[in-house]
């Protein structure tokens, strides 16, 4: 059978320093959105769709 | 759990029971100690009242993990903030009456960059209750706008669980700008970020804090 409680043998001293390291965490890394880079895929993308169509070999 | 009794649910408010587990267990006491005085949100904020054995619980962390010297000021006003939520519980006045401990430091709300600061006090969002005077409250009082740059630079990185905090201690501030539109920033927090309990925490203990300020 597994078991099926939290081992009661985890002392409370030996997660001191972990707990310590949850409530005061270093800031996370920021996700930001460069604007440039934004514009700049959209008008590569737009140019792509507008386009004209690739030249294709003639039948016969 | 938390966030259930603070929308208005999980009726009789019951944290040990709902995740069946012993007041004892290292793990469970240890979860209690970083949720800190949140574990009482429901009752400091919408007026539950916790069983016997989640005042023993939160009794037992606080006992387990004292803030140890030279410990950081985050540790230090959690433990706070959790003593002082057990003797709202226990007596029901709003202010704490926590002994001949010396209140942690405060200094480095006035000293620290705003962006640090908001950061800082983000971890402390705990602290942030209605009717709760602390010397913290206090220093932030006096950083209003500084708080509301924070809290516009978290969203702008995107980082909910920051600009939540932040947002939960404006909420509880006075002399924020109007113009910060808190409201529709803590809904647009809610809506990115809540499927991290955390924030849904944060964000509902601000929207309560609104509504008793307001109504």
């Amino acid at each position: 059978m597994m078991p099926v409680g939290t081992p009661n043998t985890l002392a409370t001293e030996t997660m001191a320093d972990d707990v310590e390291s949850l409530l005061n965490p270093t800031e996370a890394d920021g996700i930001f959105r460069d604007s440039a880079e934004c514009a700049g895929l959209l008008l590569f993308v737009g140019a792509l769709l507008l386009s004209p169509q690739t030249p294709r070999p003639k039948k016969g | 759990m938390v966030v259930l009794a603070l929308r208005g649910g999980g009726d009789p408010f019951d944290l040990l029971g709902s995740v069946l587990s012993r007041s004892d267990d290292p793990a469970t006491v240890a979860a209690v100690r970083v949720l800190g005085a949140d574990a009482f949100a429901p009752c400091t904020l919408r007026g539950k009242t916790p069983t016997d054995a989640d005042v023993a619980l939160v009794e037992g962390a606080v006992g387990a993990f004292p803030p140890k010297p030279g410990a950081s000021s985050a540790s230090a006003w959690s433990h706070w903030g959790m003593r002082a939520a057990l003797h709202r519980v226990r007596t029901g006045a709003p202010g704490p009456d926590l002994g001949p401990e010396p209140d942690p430091e405060t200094g480095w709300v006035a000293s620290e960059p705003w962006q640090r600061m908001t950061h800082q006090l983000s971890q402390l969002a705990a602290l942030a209750v209605p009717g709760l005077p602390s010397p913290l409250a206090a220093a932030v009082a006096k950083r209003p706008v500084d708080l509301a740059r924070g809290f516009v630079r978290a969203v702008r990185r995107r980082d909910w669980l920051q600009a939540a905090g932040a947002g939960r201690w404006l909420a509880v501030t006075e002399g924020v700008p109007a113009s910060l539109g808190l409201d529709g920033g803590l809904d647009l927090i809610h809506h990115m970020g809540a499927a991290d309990a955390r924030v849904a925490l944060q964000v509902r203990a601000a929207q309560l804090a609104r509504e008793g300020a307001s109504g």
